[in-house]
C-alpha cells in the first residue's frame, strides 16, 4: 500500500484537490433545454421519494437535481438566463464536510467524491445550511414508508436495490451515482482493464436528449469532459468560495 | 414453433453490449413472460446482482422512442433509452423516464370488471371467461356497421389487427385519436403537405443542419410530436457545424419552455402568424430579387401591425432569413390552432420552398414512410372526431370499444361526447387506468401496461430512417390483465368468426415476416424464428440509410389573413404542460417535476402578464375564474413575466376528475373553455379563443421550487 501523503487532507479528513482519480461533469447550459429528463431519471436511478404537493410548496421536495432559471429584464425586452440543472458539485473542498457532528459527509477515498453516510446522519441539517449551492435534501418524513404513504406498496417494485432507501431524519444528496460507477469498475477489473471513457454514466447524463451532460475522469486529459472543460468558457459556479467544484459548466456556446 | 427454448434465450439482450449475446431461435406462447418472484425464490435465469436488459418502445406518447429497460429479478426498475435506436440514439424525455410509475401505479386496473357505467371504479371483478363470453356475444349480435373502435394515438399491431378485424367483419374502419395530437396541429400540417406537394405525410424538418431556424408555434422541445429527436436535432445544431452556432428564433404569444431556450423570442399576438410568415415571404422574395406572386397581397406593415411588433424587426427578420446558409422556418401547435391554420402552414411551407430548402439538408423533408408499406393513417381531426361523436348521439352505434385514449378528457366537453355515449348500448374499455372515459364503460377489460406488451408500433416521424419499433414485454403482467389482441382473437374465434391468427404474437409475426425480404435493414436472418428474436433483441427494425422523402415543388394559391377571435377581454393560449403531457398526471413523479418556466409542481396555473396582473390588481396564488365561450374553470394565478399582456396561457394535463389518486381532483382542464371551432384542415382552432377574467377573491398557493414567497402568505406585496 502506497503511504499516505497527509498534505492531502483538508479539514476533518477530506481530501482536497490534488488527489486523483478524480469523476466529474461538464454540463453545457446552451444544450440543455430545462426539459426535466435528468430530473425524473435521477429520481428513478436513486429511488428518490416524492413528497406530494403541500411539502413539495413548503420546499420539501427531494431532487437531488433541480433545473435553475433566472429572470432578466422585463416585458418586452426579457430574457429567461440558459437553464443551469444544478446538483451537487462534489466539491474538492466543500462546505457540508467539516460541520458535520457525525462525521456523516465525509470524501470518500478511493472515488474521491463527496459522500453521505445515511446509517450516521442524525439530521443535524448543518451540511444543507452550509452548502453554498443548496443541492441537499431532507427526509422530512418518512415518504418511503407504505404504512405512511400506501402508494409506495406497488410503487417500492422498481426501487433500485443498489441504492439505499433512506428514512425520516437523513440528509442524501446526489452521489454522482456511485452504484453505477463501482459496477463499471468492477466489470473492468472482471475483465482486467481500466473503466474506458463513456463506459457508463450517471441516470443524468445518460437520459439528457439534448446531450449537455457529460460525465467521465477529469484527471485523463484524453477524456470527453476533460476536453469540454478545459474549452475557455467553463465556469465553476461560486468557485470564490474556494469550494472547488467538480462540476464545470459551459455557458455561451459555440462561437 | 418450438416450446424448447426458454423465454431467457429468446429474450435475453445482453445489456447494452448487445454484440456479445448469440444468435437465438425459436420461441414459443408458453414461454412468453417472464415470471416475477420474490427475491428470495428467484427464476433460475436471474444472478445474485445482474440485470437484465430487454428492449422495447416506449408508450407514453406516439413518438415511439426505443428504450432498454433495466430488470432485476423479475421487476422493471429503470428505464433507458435504446442507443440504436433512430427516433431517440439512447435518450430519453422526462415521460419515458416515469413509465415505470405508471406499470407501477397502485390505480392499475386489476382485472376484468363489470363497470355498469358506475362513475367510480366498480367493485364486480369478473373471470377472463365471462369477459370472452361478453365480447363473443357482443360479435355476434351487433351487426358491424354498428360497432365502433376507437383507439390510441400510436399506429400499432392493435390498431392493425382491429382494421383487419373491421374489414373481415365488414364494419367502419377503427379511428384513432390523442389530444397531443390536436395540440401539435399534426392534421393540418399533413393536410398542408397533402395541398402543397401531392403527399400526404407529415413534414420533417432537419433542425440538425439548419443554421437559422424560425420557429412558429411548435413546441417542439416539449411535447411536439417527437421531441426527443427535436431536442437532438437543435443540440446538433448548436453545437455547431464548422463551429458556426445555429440560431433559433421563436415566435410565440408566450415564452414556451422552447422559446426560453431560443436565441430570441418574438412575442406575436395569437393569430398574427400566417400574416408574418407571408410578409416575411415577400420581403425574403424582394431581397432575392425573386418574385413572390403568393403572397403579393400582404404588406409588412400591416403584418407588423397585427403581430404588434415594430416593421423594422420584421424587415431586419426577413433579411437574416434571406441570407441565411441553410434557413428553415418550422410551423406547428398553436399558430395551426386559428381558423385559417391551413393556410399559415401551407404559407410556412411555402416560404421554405421559396428559400430554396424543400428536400434539401437542413431544410423540410416529408416524413420516412413505413416501412412494410402500410399506407399512412393519420389520426382523426377533431371534426372526424365531432362527426363520430355525432354518429354515437344518434344511437345508431350498439356497440363502441375504447383502447388507449380518453376522450373525455381529451376532448372539449362541448363536443358533447359525455351526452352522446348514453345513447350508445354497450361500451367496453380496455382501459389500464381508471380514467374518466373507462368509468363511464359497462366493462373495463384491462389490457397489459406498455411494458408487459408484445407488439410493434410503425414510427412516423422523428426519424430519418424507415422503422418499425418492436415492443416485448420486460416483467410478467402485474396484475391480471390481458392484452387486447388476444382477447379480441379469441372472442372472434368464440364468436364462429375467426381470424387466421391462433394468438396476437402469431399475429406480430404475420406483420413482420415481410420485413425479412426487405434489403438494407439494420439486421437480416436466413430464417423467421431468429429474424423474430433479433427484432426483439434491437428493439424493431429499421433501414440504414436515409429514407426521407424529397417533397415535389410546391404548387397551389395561398391566402393568409388575421384570425380573428371572438369578442373578450384576454387571448387564451392552452398549451400541453411540457412535464405532464395529455396522460402524465397520474404519475406521482412526474407530478412533483417543476414545470420548466413556472416550476409549479401538482397543479394547474394561469399564466399573466405582471402589467397586466397589476392593472388588474391580482397577485400570484389569487384564484380567478376564467370564462370561456364554452365553459369556465378556476385556476390559481401565476405571475409570468415572460407573456403578452393580452394572452394568458393555461397548460393542460390536469384537471382529471378520475385517473387515479394522484390524478383525480387537483387542477383543471382548459379545454372545456373551448367551443369546437375547426380550421380548415379539421384540427381544433385552440388559440382562436378569447375569454374573461373574474376574481373569486380565494386564494390557493401553488407549490413551486422557485422563490417560497407566497407559499407563507408572505411578500407578496414586496413582490409586486
Amino acid at each position: 500500500m502506497k503511504p499516505i501523503d497527509l498534505s492531502l487532507f483538508g479539514a476533518k479528513g477530506a481530501i482536497v484537490e490534488a488527489a486523483e482519480g478524480k469523476w466529474g461533469m461538464a454540463i453545457d447550459q446552451d444544450l440543455c433545454t430545462g426539459c426535466q429528463a435528468c430530473v425524473v431519471a435521477c429520481a428513478m436511478e436513486n429511488n428518490v421519494p416524492f413528497v406530494g404537493e403541500i411539502d413539495a410548496g413548503y420546499g420539501r421536495s427531494m431532487h437531488w437535481i433541480r433545473i435553475e432559471r433566472f429572470w432578466e429584464g422585463e416585458y418586452p425586452e426579457i430574457r429567461m438566463t440558459p437553464y443551469r440543472p444544478m446538483l451537487c458539485q462534489q466539491c474538492g473542498n466543500a462546505p457540508c464536510e467539516p460541520v458535520c457532528p457525525a462525521y456523516a459527509t465525509v470524501h470518500s477515498q478511493s472515488e474521491r467524491i463527496n459522500l453521505q453516510v445515511y446509517n450516521r446522519c442524525v439530521g443535524t441539517r448543518y451540511c444543507a445550511n452550509n452548502c453554498p449551492y443548496q443541492v441537499r435534501s431532507f427526509n422530512w418524513r418518512d415518504y418511503t414508508d407504505e404504512r405512511v404513504n400506501d402508494a409506495i406498496a406497488t410503487l417500492k417494485n422498481q426501487y433500485n436495490p443498489d441504492v439505499t432507501v433512506r428514512r425520516r431524519g437523513v440528509m442524501e444528496k446526489c452521489t454522482f451515482c456511485i452504484q453505477r460507477i463501482h459496477r463499471a469498475q468492477d466489470r473492468a477489473k472482471a475483465e482486467g482493464r481500466e473503466v474506458q471513457d463513456g463506459e457508463f454514466a450517471p441516470a443524468c447524463a445518460q437520459a439528457c436528449p439534448a446531450d449537455a451532460i457529460v460525465f467521465g475522469r477529469i484527471d485523463d486529459l484524453r477524456s470527453r469532459v476533460s476536453r469540454l472543460i478545459r474549452q475557455k468558457h467553463g465556469v465553476h459556479y461560486l468557485e470564490e468560495l474556494g469550494t472547488q467544484p467538480r462540476v464545470t459548466y459551459l455557458v455561451g456556446g459555440a462561437s | 414453433m418450438s416450446n424448447t427454448i426458454s423465454r431467457r434465450d429468446f429474450l435475453k439482450l445482453a445489456g447494452l453490449g448487445a454484440a456479445t449475446s448469440a444468435v437465438l431461435t425459436g420461441c414459443g406462447p408458453a414461454a412468453k413472460y417472464v415470471t416475477r418472484q420474490p427475491y428470495f425464490d428467484m427464476p433460475e435465469y436471474t444472478y445474485h446482482g445482474e440485470s437484465t436488459y430487454y428492449a422495447t418502445t416506449c408508450r407514453e406518447c406516439a413518438a415511439g422512442c426505443g428504450l432498454i429497460v433495466r430488470t432485476f429479478q423479475g421487476r422493471a426498475i429503470k428505464v433507458e433509452g435504446n442507443p440504436a435506436h433512430p427516433v431517440n440514439r439512447g435518450k430519453t424525455c422526462a415521460r419515458g423516464q416515469a413509465t415505470l410509475q405508471g406499470l407501477y401505479n397502485p390505480d392499475r386496473i386489476p382485472g376484468p370488471i363489470r363497470q355498469g357505467r358506475a362513475g367510480a371504479l366498480s367493485r364486480q371483478v369478473m373471470t377472463w371467461d365471462e369477459a370472452l363470453d361478453i365480447l363473443a356475444k357482443l360479435f355476434q349480435n351487433t351487426p358491424a356497421d354498428q360497432m365502433a373502435f376507437l383507439l390510441g394515438p400510436a399506429p400499432d399491431h392493435l390498431y392493425d389487427l382491429v382494421v383487419e378485424l373491421a374489414a373481415h367483419l365488414g364494419g367502419p374502419a377503427p379511428i384513432r385519436f390523442g389530444a397531443l395530437s390536436l395540440f401539435e396541429g399534426r392534421t393540418t400540417l399533413i393536410q398542408a403537405a397533402q395541398e402543397l406537394f401531392g403527399q400526404a405525410a407529415l413534414p420533417f424538418f432537419d433542425l440538425a443542419s439548419a443554421d437559422l431556424v424560425f420557429s412558429f408555434g411548435a413546441n417542439f422541445l416539449e411535447t411536439w410530436i417527437s421531441p426527443v429527436s427535436y431536442t437532438r436535432g437543435l443540440s446538433t445544431m448548436r453545437k455547431g457545424r464548422d463551429g458556426r452556432r445555429g440560431i433559433l428564433v421563436q415566435f410565440e404569444a408566450r415564452m414556451s419552455q422552447t422559446a426560453s431556450v431560443a436565441d430570441e423570442w418574438i412575442p406575436i399576438r395569437l393569430g398574427s402568424e400566417g400574416l408574418v410568415i407571408a410578409a416575411l415571404a415577400r420581403l425574403v422574395a424582394e431581397v432575392q430579387g425573386r418574385p413572390a406572386d403568393s403572397f403579393q397581397e400582404v404588406t409588412p406593415d400591416e403584418a407588423a401591425t397585427a403581430a404588434d411588433i415594430p416593421p423594422e424587426m420584421l424587415y431586419h427578420l426577413a433579411d437574416r432569413l434571406a441570407t441565411a446558409a441553410r434557413p428553415l422556418v418550422l410551423v406547428g401547435g398553436s399558430a395551426l390552432a386559428h381558423r385559417n391554420g391551413l393556410q399559415v402552414a401551407k404559407a410556412a411551407l411555402a416560404l421554405n420552398a421559396l428559400l430554396g430548402n424543400v428536400g434539401r439538408e437542413g431544410g423540410v423533408f416529408l416524413s420516412p414512410p413505413a416501412p412494410d408499406g402500410a399506407p399512412h393513417s393519420r389520426l382523426a381531426s377533431v371534426q372526424e372526431m365531432a362527426a363520430f361523436v355525432q354518429r354515437l348521439a344518434s344511437g345508431t352505434v350498439k356497440t363502441l370499444f375504447i383502447h388507449g385514449v380518453n376522450p373525455l378528457f381529451e376532448l372539449p366537453a362541448s363536443l358533447g361526447l359525455a351526452e352522446a355515449l348514453k345513447n350508445v348500448e354497450t361500451i367496453v374499455s380496455f382501459a389500464t387506468f381508471p380514467d374518466e372515459t373507462a368509468l363511464q364503460a359497462d366493462y373495463i377489460f384491462p389490457d397489459h401496461h406498455g411494458l408487459e406488451s408484445f407488439g410493434y408500433q410503425r414510427v412516423m416521424a422523428g426519424a430519418k430512417e424507415a422503422a418499425l419499433s418492436g415492443l416485448q414485454p420486460v416483467v410478467s403482467p402485474f396484475h391480471d390483465t390481458r392484452a387486447t389482441v388476444d382477447l379480441l382473437l379469441a372472442a372472434l374465434a368464440q364468436a364462429g368468426r375467426p381470424l387466421p391468427y391462433s394468438d396476437e404474437f402469431a399475429f406480430i409475426q404475420s406483420k413482420i415476416r415481410p420485413l425479412m425480404t426487405l434489403a438494407g435493414g439494420s439486421f437480416t436472418a436466413p430464417e423467421e424464428h431468429t429474424f423474430m428474436a433479433l427484432f426483439q433483441q434491437h428493439g424493431g427494425w429499421w433501414t440504414l440509410n436515409d429514407m426521407r422523402q424529397q417533397p415535389s415543388s410546391p404548387r397551389g394559391r395561398i391566402a393568409v389573413a388575421m384570425a380573428a377571435p371572438e369578442d373578450g377581454e384576454f387571448y387564451l393560449l392552452p398549451f400541453v404542460s411540457p412535464v405532464l403531457g395529455e396522460a402524465g398526471a397520474n404519475k406521482p413523479w412526474l407530478q412533483e417535476t417543476p414545470d420548466p418556466t413556472t416550476t409549479v409542481m401538482w397543479n394547474t396555473w394561469v399564466e399573466i402578464n405582471p402589467k397586466t396582473a397589476k392593472k388588474l390588481g391580482i397577485k400570484n396564488d389569487e384564484v380567478v375564474r376564467l370564462i370561456g365561450p364554452a365553459g369556465a374553470i378556476e385556476v390559481p394565478v401565476y405571475v409570468y413575466p415572460a407573456i403578452r399582456p393580452d394572452t394568458l396561457a393555461v397548460p393542460f394535463g390536469q384537471g382529471h376528475t378520475a385517473y387515479g389518486r394522484f390524478a383525480a381532483g387537483r387542477g383543471a382542464n382548459p379545454i372545456n373553455l373551448l367551443l369546437p371551432i375547426l380550421n380548415e384542415a379539421g384540427d381544433l382552432a385552440f388559440a382562436d379563443v378569447k375569454v374573461r377574467l373574474e376574481k373569486t377573491g380565494r386564494k390557493y398557493s401553488l407549490s413551486r421550487l422557485e422563490s417560497r414567497i407566497g407559499v407563507y402568505g408572505e411578500g407578496l406585496e414586496e413582490a409586486h
